[in-house]
């Protein structure tokens, strides 16, 4: 055998897992079972805010069979730990939001324990309660810390002021998004075994092993090695498995602890949808000045999210929306001001794209109007006021990789066949009362990695292992969540070590045995942790190199040869690599100034529409999704990261809508909660420029949430050129755009 | 009121059982927990999501919904019988080929009804293939990756 | 799910024997579509369900010269494979084909779709058919009402009649054979649903121990019929609102018309207003939209579904010109 001289990056090499995905053989949560495991449920508030007055058991049940715990069973601290830690696991004294967990509940009988949930009663006495924004900062009720605040941001370049006077034009705007739950189709749930002997060990469906850890910790107030998370087959996550998990492995943990038995805690759908987190709503208020040739002079930006009842992720998701705000433009003026408020909704949380397609919603409608206003086309404009390599963003950092947005917007317009569409849809308009036809687009850009001096303080880690036959395993608790972190992190091992792709298997993400490699978010497992990836392979070689076992020139069988003579001799070989940033990146946490994200990803997505003005639908015909991410590692599997993340992104703009009735969701069923089907959606054309990243794996950026930022503008766009009717406000649903146009 | 289990005697992937179970359990527990064939998912329970979709007596189905007593003397199949041992079906390959699969937990269910979808329809335009999916929910491929695959299975 | 007791009947005679006396007691089960999500949610809690799939009775679709008969158990798929009934029937077809559910196709039967519950997610989250707190105060009128009732909304129910096929068999002025102890009985169709008063009552005009056996459709010979609906997404919700006509015309002049609207009120709604609006001219842009604008004209919107209003419309004004051709 020869060394394998394939190039295994760029190839749409078949997922690692998915033959047992495809068979039913992979094992989620729910299919595990232990000997003598029990069931849990979780009984919650079934108000917005109160003080708990008694909880009563009620019914004819045998209480006595069950295992019941309430926060006085925990016996570490009352948290769910995260930033701050204010969110109890088990609400105690009082309640702030709805479906708040109060009581858990186990027992081997899960129709019984379903009954027993039913008949539990929590008496509270309800307290003011606060539903918007608005009131949240007005502090109608003062509902968390001194002035329902959970962070305020303030972005500054030049100085906004000092151009008002001197503009041609100032434009103004309000936008506002709704929220909007991930609806991974495998419900949420773990399982876990728990006992003062052996510690905790759960399993669980999860992004984020370490983040369940350390909530686990300071939950039991057990030493590291006492607590042990393992990631089961997770069936969809979309950041709704990213903080919420540690939840739901803590009641799972309790329930175990105090029965002394496995117990496994799956949400039911219903349960889901109304319990756990949500995309942040927003509202966003612009103020631009402007010339008369479209160049921008000042973006005065107010960014507000509803974080709901606890901080949770908050401050983080608030961020990236306050960065991702001016989006990719370079304008000498500009100020963000942003705050996440407290209401007493369950909290608002992760969710792909992080507060960016809550910002960039604004700003690419925004630009719309100005575009207007000046009375040039809204590609004109953008055209004026694109970055280019050596200016600078809003905070400041300095485009240092080749940049080219006017001709991935040229190519955007083409392959949509945007202008020629634009005139036909017109003459289609002048003469069609009832179907108007529309074409939009929006530019944007999203910041791989975590924010600022995020990836320097998680100092992820990864490692990798050779075994004696020469085979690979990838040590990282970086987890598959369908997005193909198993298949682009071994593709990208195979090329760094030239191996066979099939040659190359990851250790399933479990605490005691991976590295934390960070958490499985902010689209970083393969531009971080992929690099990681690749420099721990590249240490591996390294060490038989030294050895003198190995050659820079090797087939495989000498590959094998010097693993198998390594380990012989020395037990194992393993190399580990520990993330360092790349040179020159800076960033100011105190100013918030600096290099936001080691790389960004850009892109201009185009949508046709048509509205229906009797019905006031409006159907997506067509998208065009084109977009620069660096090197493309798997096209198969980049192309369907992007049709998903439109796919929900349409869903974003255009159906999906949390109906809350004082603080619950109402429609929490997919009955009642529309998501894109099979019959919903246009073609997704996906197309990629590739332009290699310096520090990326062979050239690559991150892919997976850059594609719900830009539908849900590029379509409420393409909706006022359809009607022209400015609607600011997501979802666009048939009985708001009626409201608005008979108005 | 005490209820007593019944037996249900059923062909599930070409084996006859006979199942010990309540009646009114759920066909998707029976199969899942009975049996341990857990290829079929439990998505929303209500009959929205068809990720616990099996074919009963050759018809596409969403086990959630149908209690275990109305399948007596009936024939199942989940997915654990499509493939033949090793050699998958057209259908599971060409998922595996053009992307079909993300997370996988709708698989399952969709792999049936395009199976389902097929055997009415062995020549089905891409309208088809939507509408014959309409019963299934993906939230990771926004489909496209999926009407390929079926597509190109009819195509062998 | 609350344990309850298994009943398979294999005749009409057995079924309703098995049924209790009060609602709730007893529920049928069919093709559990609706059914088996209701239970798993504790929204009814029957001590015995009485499996009726196995009555070979309920099964079957003849057609005659003088009409139509489905057994209560025919399933959606069987209605849409049948040619005859896409060509005779128009509008009972176009009904189930705006199920496209494969799943629910194979699964859901005709008789269930007229006994379904209502969609109201006040009732499915456990506050009764009425929707009352536990204090008696009615939810909706404050509450998100956003798909619930615009006409036939003054009394204390809201929600609306859930039914694909009822406007369509109002329309065709089909009966609804039902069987009970005492034999059966035939309901017209625009009888059969009622609109209860209080949470013991059902919104149907069966007997806790009465089942829908058949549903009897006369000859649509001569007649030109047509179901339209408005939904929001392409499939598996619920429509926002349905029309379903029949029309004889005499030339391009309507002579008679029947014209039903679902999902609208607690009931489907038989129009006249519509129907008289209809009849003696012409079927134009302008006369279906008229008699759409006569359909709505005693419309009440609640404080969010005004919207529903010109939904309604425009199903009728659709129907109507999908029926004329």
């Amino acid at each position: 055998m020869s060394t394998n001289q394939t190039q295994i990056v760029g190839q749409s090499i078949q997922r690692k897992e998915g033959r047992d995905k495809v068979t039913g053989a992979m094992r989620y949560v729910d299919d595990l079972l232990f000997p003598e495991m029990w069931f849990g449920a979780t009984v919650r508030s079934p108000i917005a805010r109160g003080r708990i007055r008694s909880i009563e058991f009620t019914g004819n049940l045998p209480w006595h069979e069950f295992t019941i715990v309430t926060a006085k069973d925990i016996s570490g601290q009352n948290c769910t730990a995260l930033i701050l830690d204010d969110q109890p696991c088990l609400a105690d004294k009082f309640v702030n939001h709805a479906e708040e967990p109060v009581v858990l509940l186990a027992h081997p009988d899960k129709y019984l324990l379903e009954e027993a949930r039913r008949a539990v009663k929590i008496d509270i006495e309800p307290l003011p309660a606060l539903f918007t924004m608005d009131d949240a900062l007005n502090q109608t009720e003062i509902i968390w810390g001194d002035d329902n605040v959970f962070k305020t941001f303030l972005v500054e370049k030049g100085n906004v002021d000092d151009v008002w006077a001197s503009a041609d034009f100032i434009v103004e705007g309000e936008y506002e998004t709704g929220a909007q739950e991930q609806l991974y189709i495998e419900p949420n749930g773990m399982i876990a075994m728990a006992n003062a002997d052996d510690g905790v060990t759960v399993w669980g469906s999860l992004q984020c092993p370490y983040y369940v850890h350390k909530a686990l910790l300071k939950l039991f107030g057990l030493p590291p090695d006492k607590v042990r998370v393992i990631q089961a087959a997770t069936g969809g996550g979309f950041g709704g498995k990213e903080e919420y998990p540690s939840m739901i492995a803590g009641h799972a943990a309790l329930l175990a602890w105090k029965a002394g038995k496995p117990v496994k805690l799956i949400y039911d759908r219903a349960e889901d949808m109304a319990a756990t987190t949500k995309r942040h709503p927003s509202r966003t208020r612009h103020r631009t000045a402007v010339n008369k040739d479209g160049k921008l002079l000042a973006m005065d930006i107010e960014f507000v999210i509803d974080g709901g009842a606890y901080a949770t992720l908050s401050s983080v998701v608030l961020s990236r929306g306050t960065i991702h705000a001016a989006g990719p433009y370079a304008c000498d003026n500009v100020r963000v001001r942003s705050k996440a408020v407290a209401t007493n909704h369950p909290p608002h949380g992760a969710f792909r794209g992080f507060g960016a397609p809550q910002s960039i919603f604004a700003l690419e409608r925004h630009l719309n109007k100005v575009a207007a206003t000046v009375g040039l086309r809204p590609e004109e404009l953008r055209r004026r006021n694109f970055l280019h390599e050596g200016q600078t963003t809003a905070t400041g950092q300095v485009i240092r990789e080749k940049l080219d947005l006017d001709g991935l917007l040229t190519r955007a317009l083409e392959l949509s066949d945007y202008h020629a569409k634009k005139e036909r849809f017109a003459e289609h308009n002048a003469t069609n009362a009832t179907q108007k036809k529309g074409i939009g687009f929006a530019t944007f850009l999203h910041g791989a990695g975590f924010t600022g001096s995020g990836e320097r303080f998680l100092e992820s880690v990864v490692g990798i292992e050779a075994t004696a036959t020469g085979n690979v395993c990838i040590l990282v608790a970086s987890t598959e969540i369908g997005q193909g972190t198993n298949t682009i992190l071994s593709q990208i091992a195979a090329e760094a070590l030239r191996l066979d792709y099939e040659m190359i298997e990851l250790a399933q993400p479990d605490t005691a045995n991976v590295p934390n490699s960070g958490p499985t978010v902010a689209s970083r497992t393969c531009m971080i942790v992929g690099k990681l990836v690749e420099s721990a392979a590249l240490g591996l070689k390294q060490t038989l190199v030294q050895s003198g076992l190995l050659t820079d020139d090797y087939s495989l069988d000498e590959w094998r040869q010097a693993c198998a003579i390594y380990i012989a001799e020395h037990g194992a070989l393993k190399s580990f690599s520990k993330y360092e940033a790349p040179p020159n990146i800076f960033w100011n946490d105190e100013t918030y100034q600096g290099d936001a994200y080691g790389a960004y990803a850009w892109a201009v997505y185009v949508a046709e529409v048509t509205v229906n003005l009797v019905t006031y639908e409006t159907r997506v015909d067509d998208f065009v999704a084109l977009q620069e991410v660096g090197k493309v590692i798997n096209p198969v599997l980049a192309a369907g990261q992007i049709e998903g993340g439109v796919a929900q992104a349409i869903g974003y703009a255009l159906y999906e809508n949390v109906v809350w009735d004082n603080g619950t969701m109402r429609n929490n069923q997919m009955t009642n909660y529309i998501m894109p089907t099979s019959e919903d959606l246009p073609p997704i054309r996906v197309f990629f420029e590739e332009n290699p990243y310096t520090y990326g794996p062979s050239g690559a950026k991150g892919i997976g949430e850059l594609p719900m930022d830009g539908p849900a503008p590029a379509i409420l766009n393409a909706i006022e050129s359809a009607i022209g009717v400015r609607v600011n406000c997501i979802p666009l649903l048939p009985e708001t755009l009626m409201k608005v146009m008979n108005a | 009121m005490t209820i007593e289990k019944i037996t249900i005697d059923c062909t599930v992937n070409h084996t006859a059982h006979s199942i010990r179970a309540y009646p009114m359990a759920r066909l998707l527990d029976v199969l899942r927990e009975g049996l341990r064939l857990t290829g079929m998912k439990e998505g929303c329970g209500e009959g929205e999501c068809g990720a616990c979709s099996v074919l009963l007596n050759g018809e596409l189905v969403n086990s959630c919904l149908v209690p275990v007593a109305q399948v007596s003397g009936a024939n199942i199949t989940t997915i654990e019988g499509i493939a033949a041992g090793d050699q998958l079906h057209a259908v599971q390959q060409s998922f595996l080929t053009h992307g079909g699969a993300q997370c996988g937990i709708c698989t399952p269910g969709m792999v049936l009804a395009a199976i389902s979808l097929l055997e009415r329809n062995p020549n089905p335009t891409e309208a088809d293939v939507r509408t014959g999916l309409a019963g299934n929910l993906c939230r990771c491929t926004g489909y496209m990756k999926i009407f390929a695959a079926v597509v190109e299975a009819c195509q062998k | 799910m609350q344990k309850f007791e298994y009943a398979n009947a294999t005749t009409i005679q057995q079924a309703v024997a098995l049924l209790g006396n009060t609602w709730g007691e007893a529920e049928v089960l069919a093709g559990g579509t609706d059914l088996l999500a209701l239970m798993k949610d504790y929204v009814v809690a029957p001590k015995r369900l009485v499996n009726i799939k196995d009555i070979k009775e309920l099964k079957g679709i003849t057609m005659t010269a003088n009409g139509l008969r489905l057994g209560s158990l025919v399933t959606f798929e069987e209605v849409l494979d049948n040619a005859a009934i896409k060509r005779s029937y128009p509008a009972i077809w176009q009904a189930v084909a705006g199920v496209t559910s494969p799943q629910i196709r194979n699964m859901g039967t005709v008789g269930g779709d007229l006994c379904q519950r209502p969609r109201c997610w006040y009732y499915r989250a456990g506050y009764g058919i009425l929707a009352k707190d536990e204090n008696g105060k009615a939810l909706v009128p404050d509450g998100d009402n956003r798909y619930h009732a615009i006409l036939g909304n003054e009394g204390e129910a809201k929600y609306v009649n859930p039914s694909s096929l009822a406007p369509a068999l109002i329309s065709l002025m089909a009966k609804i054979k039902v069987a009970g102890p005492k034999g059966s009985r035939e309901i017209a169709a625009d009888q059969f649903f009622v609109t209860p008063k209080s949470d013991n009552e059902r919104e149907y005009a069966l007997a806790p121990n009465e089942i829908v056996t058949d549903i009897l459709i006369p000859s649509a010979s001569g007649v030109k019929t047509a179901t339209y609906e408005v939904r929001q997404r392409e499939v598996l919700d619920w429509p926002l609102a349905t029309a379903s006509v029949a029309l004889k015309l005499d030339g391009k002049t309507v002579k008679s018309a029947k014209i039903a609207l679902g999902h609208v009120a607690p009931v489907p709604v038989d129009s006249d207003a519509a129907a008289k609006a209809l009849v003696g001219k012409a079927v134009t842009e302008d006369t279906a939209e008229a008699a759409g604008a006569a359909a709505v004209a005693n419309a009440r919107a609640l404080s969010r579904n005004a919207y529903k209003i010109q939904l309604a419309k425009v199903a009728v004004k659709r129907a109507i010109l999908q029926a004329a051709g």
